[in-house]
């Protein structure tokens, strides 16, 4: 009986001093924060104001209602949808009323929720979750397949694995502010910068990179000979600026992913390979029904890592960041910062980061729930 | 397996076009790292002769010195701190039984979800209030730096994953010879931990180098702020020296990248690991 006590005791006594520092600066400070957060709160703390400053970063309360009214739409939509082919009607109908269903929602959630919010809100924080997304959109597909297609590759070759494996890490390893300042004179708009140099063996006019706030596609229009375009063209394609940070990202990020699918590649048990040349299956085949089922866990892992990352990233955006492109490149967190930093407003700060917060959290559980469900773990 | 001989090249073709995408930057930062101010501007490839003077004039122009002695009693001081933190959270995570095991576990991984965005504002009140109301000064000193880092979600993760895979039979012959569990843990577990405490060393290491926002917010003298500000804070002055940044650059890679190839077999391994469930 004393032993068990004894036994607990000591489990308790080993944790304390890492609950310590978890708990003290990792979870207080979400409920500090919030609380910061209703306070008009500079240098010291001053005036409880409530829900003020979420309402100036988030915009009219009318308009959240709306959007999660919109959401709810949508849900119900989806549940419905499911519902009445589980219970075997014709599915023309289903898609009839789905649609029905569906259409009202989404123009609830968009036109009335989101679009009346960001009129009403702070113009930083909705550019920064498009800047966010942007990036996320930009970084994550292209860095796993490239990932992917690195580890396929590595884990058949037979020679040098090695070799291949440290130098494909070296740019996850390298300290991320020398990285971005060797990335920032490649990036350069001066005309010998090498990504221009590179850029112009193709034929191609010289660009600004880094420096240019315009979107890639405007820069497209603009490259085969049109002058004029839709605002719609600029605010809703990345700029080149952050299209820059983009391959910056997925340069320090793909040899990571790389090592790890490589893991996962090695974990498939040989004998189903043997089966899969048994039955006569080609080389894509087996890729896509063999490697990529096996690894889809691994795959889920790393882009839940790359989603979380993705609203962390500061550092090197920080340091890559143009006077002339900030707008287009300051995702979220640097937004953040610059409350912290230039206008020294903790109160705001913290509103604009309780909302991150909760944007992430909301990500996760979707993502689980989504692709979650698509993940195969194996019998 | 094996590949049939045509497609060997494909295979070292592919592998090469990404070694050599990871790795040009790295050769472009050394060769600028040598040239004249001039040729850094032409952005020529291969500079003349080499200028190992730019190290010289970084090093001073920046005071690296100071910065990079900082950096490194930081980090010597967190990795110390998180090494031994989370091996001792990993362990009744991972082989004892005790009430709400699963609840500390599933908390401890929440943490990952936490940006630093969120916390920045509160942990910098927090160590504000503990500077005022302790014996010893926490802004511009090292517990600023170091303490709120000293443990992480991932790096109990991995260490309790690591753990689970031990055999039982060495903690029943442990038993039988009358060792308690602290005595387990630093005298047979410790040793065989050796993979994933290089891999979670490594990390926290490579973050302690990294740190830029949470230094410039809780310092405001030189005295203890990490390489990283340094290397900001030169960039942003130095201007068009390309050349001499490269050098700073250079600078501030090397030690990371030394550890790096020291233990980097271990901390391929400790990483591999992390993507696996179990």
């Amino acid at each position: 009986m004393d032993t068990r006590r004894t036994e607990q005791l000591t489990a308790w006594a080993f944790l304390t001093p890492a609950l310590v520092v978890l708990v003290g600066f990792g979870l207080f400070p979400i409920g500090y924060a919030f609380y910061v957060s209703l306070h008009k709160w500079r240098i010291k703390k001053e005036a409880l104001i409530g829900f003020e400053h979420y309402v100036r970063a988030l915009g009219d309360p009318q308009h959240l209602v709306f959007l999660l009214l919109g959401v709810g739409i949508v849900w119900a939509a989806y549940r419905l949808r499911s519902h009445l082919l589980e219970r075997g009607l014709p599915s023309a109908y289903v898609y009839l009323a789905w649609g029905i269903l569906l259409l009202p929602g989404l123009w609830v959630l968009f036109e009335l929720g989101l679009n009346g919010l960001a009129a009403t809100g702070d113009p930083a924080l909705y550019n920064g979750f498009k800047v966010t997304f942007f990036y996320a959109i930009g970084t994550i597909p292209l860095q796993l397949s490239l990932a992917t297609g690195l580890a396929y590759l590595l884990f058949k070759s037979m020679r040098a694995k090695g070799t291949f494996r440290i130098l494909f890490f070296l740019p996850y390893v390298t300290p991320v502010i020398a990285s971005a300042v060797v990335f920032r004179t490649i990036f350069s708009p001066h005309p010998s910068s090498l990504a221009n140099r590179f850029w112009s063996t193709f034929g191609f006019e010289n660009q600004r990179w880094l420096y240019e706030s315009k979107s890639v596609v405007a820069l497209f229009l603009q490259g085969v000979g049109m002058e004029t375009w839709p605002t719609w063209v600029d605010s809703c394609f990345p700029s080149m600026a952050l299209t820059s940070i983009i391959l910056y990202n997925i340069w320090v990020y793909v040899g990571y992913d790389t090592v790890i699918l490589l893991a996962g590649l090695s974990a498939i048990p040989r004998h189903y390979y043997e089966a899969a040349e048994m039955d006569g299956a080609n080389g894509w085949q087996v890729f896509r029904h063999i490697t990529l089922p096996l690894v889809s866990p691994t795959l889920f892992f790393l882009s839940m890592v790359a989603v979380i990352g993705t609203f962390k990233a500061f550092n090197h955006i920080y340091i890559m960041r143009t006077p002339g492109a900030r707008e287009s490149v300051d995702v979220l967190s640097v937004a953040i910062f610059d409350q912290i930093f230039e206008f020294h407003n903790a109160g705001y700060a913290s509103a604009m980061a309780f909302v991150l917060f909760v944007a992430i959290l909301v990500l996760t559980l979707l993502q689980n729930q989504v692709l979650g469900k698509r993940v195969f773990y194996g019998d | 397996m094996a590949i049939k001989g045509g497609k060997t090249w494909l295979v070292y073709g592919g592998l090469g076009l990404g070694g050599l995408a990871a790795g040009f930057p790295f050769a472009w930062m050394l060769l600028a790292s040598f040239m004249t101010r001039g040729e850094s501007l032409r952005r020529v490839f291969l500079p003349e002769s080499l200028q190992w003077g730019n190290y010289l004039k970084a090093w001073q122009e920046a005071d690296f010195g100071l910065y990079f002695e900082n950096s490194l009693i930081i980090a010597v001081i967190q990795v110390s701190g998180t090494l031994l933190f989370s091996l001792l959270a990993a362990y009744p995570l991972a082989r004892m039984e005790f009430r709400g095991r699963d609840t500390v576990f599933a908390g401890v991984l929440a943490t990952l979800m936490i940006p630093e965005t969120v916390t920045i504002v509160p942990n910098f009140l927090t160590i504000t209030w503990l500077h005022r109301n302790m014996p010893f000064a926490w802004l511009n000193n090292w517990p600023a730096m170091t303490i709120p880092f000293m443990a992480s979600a991932f790096s109990i993760f991995l260490l309790r994953q690591f753990m689970r895979g031990i055999p039982n039979e060495l903690w029943d012959s442990a038993r039988i010879d009358g060792a308690g569990h602290v005595r387990f843990l630093f005298q047979i577990l410790l040793p065989l931990c050796r993979a994933p405490l290089l891999t979670v060393g490594m990390f926290t290491y490579i973050g302690s180098w990294n740190a830029l926002a949470w230094p410039l917010l809780v310092t405001n003298t030189p005295d203890w702020r990490p390489i990283s500000v340094g290397l900001q804070q030169f960039v942003s002055e130095a201007g068009a020296e390309v050349h001499l940044q490269m050098a700073g650059a250079v600078i501030a890679t090397v030690p990371v990248l030394l550890a790096y190839f020291l233990i980097q077999r271990e901390f391929t391994e400790g990483i591999s690991m992390s993507g696996l469930k179990g």
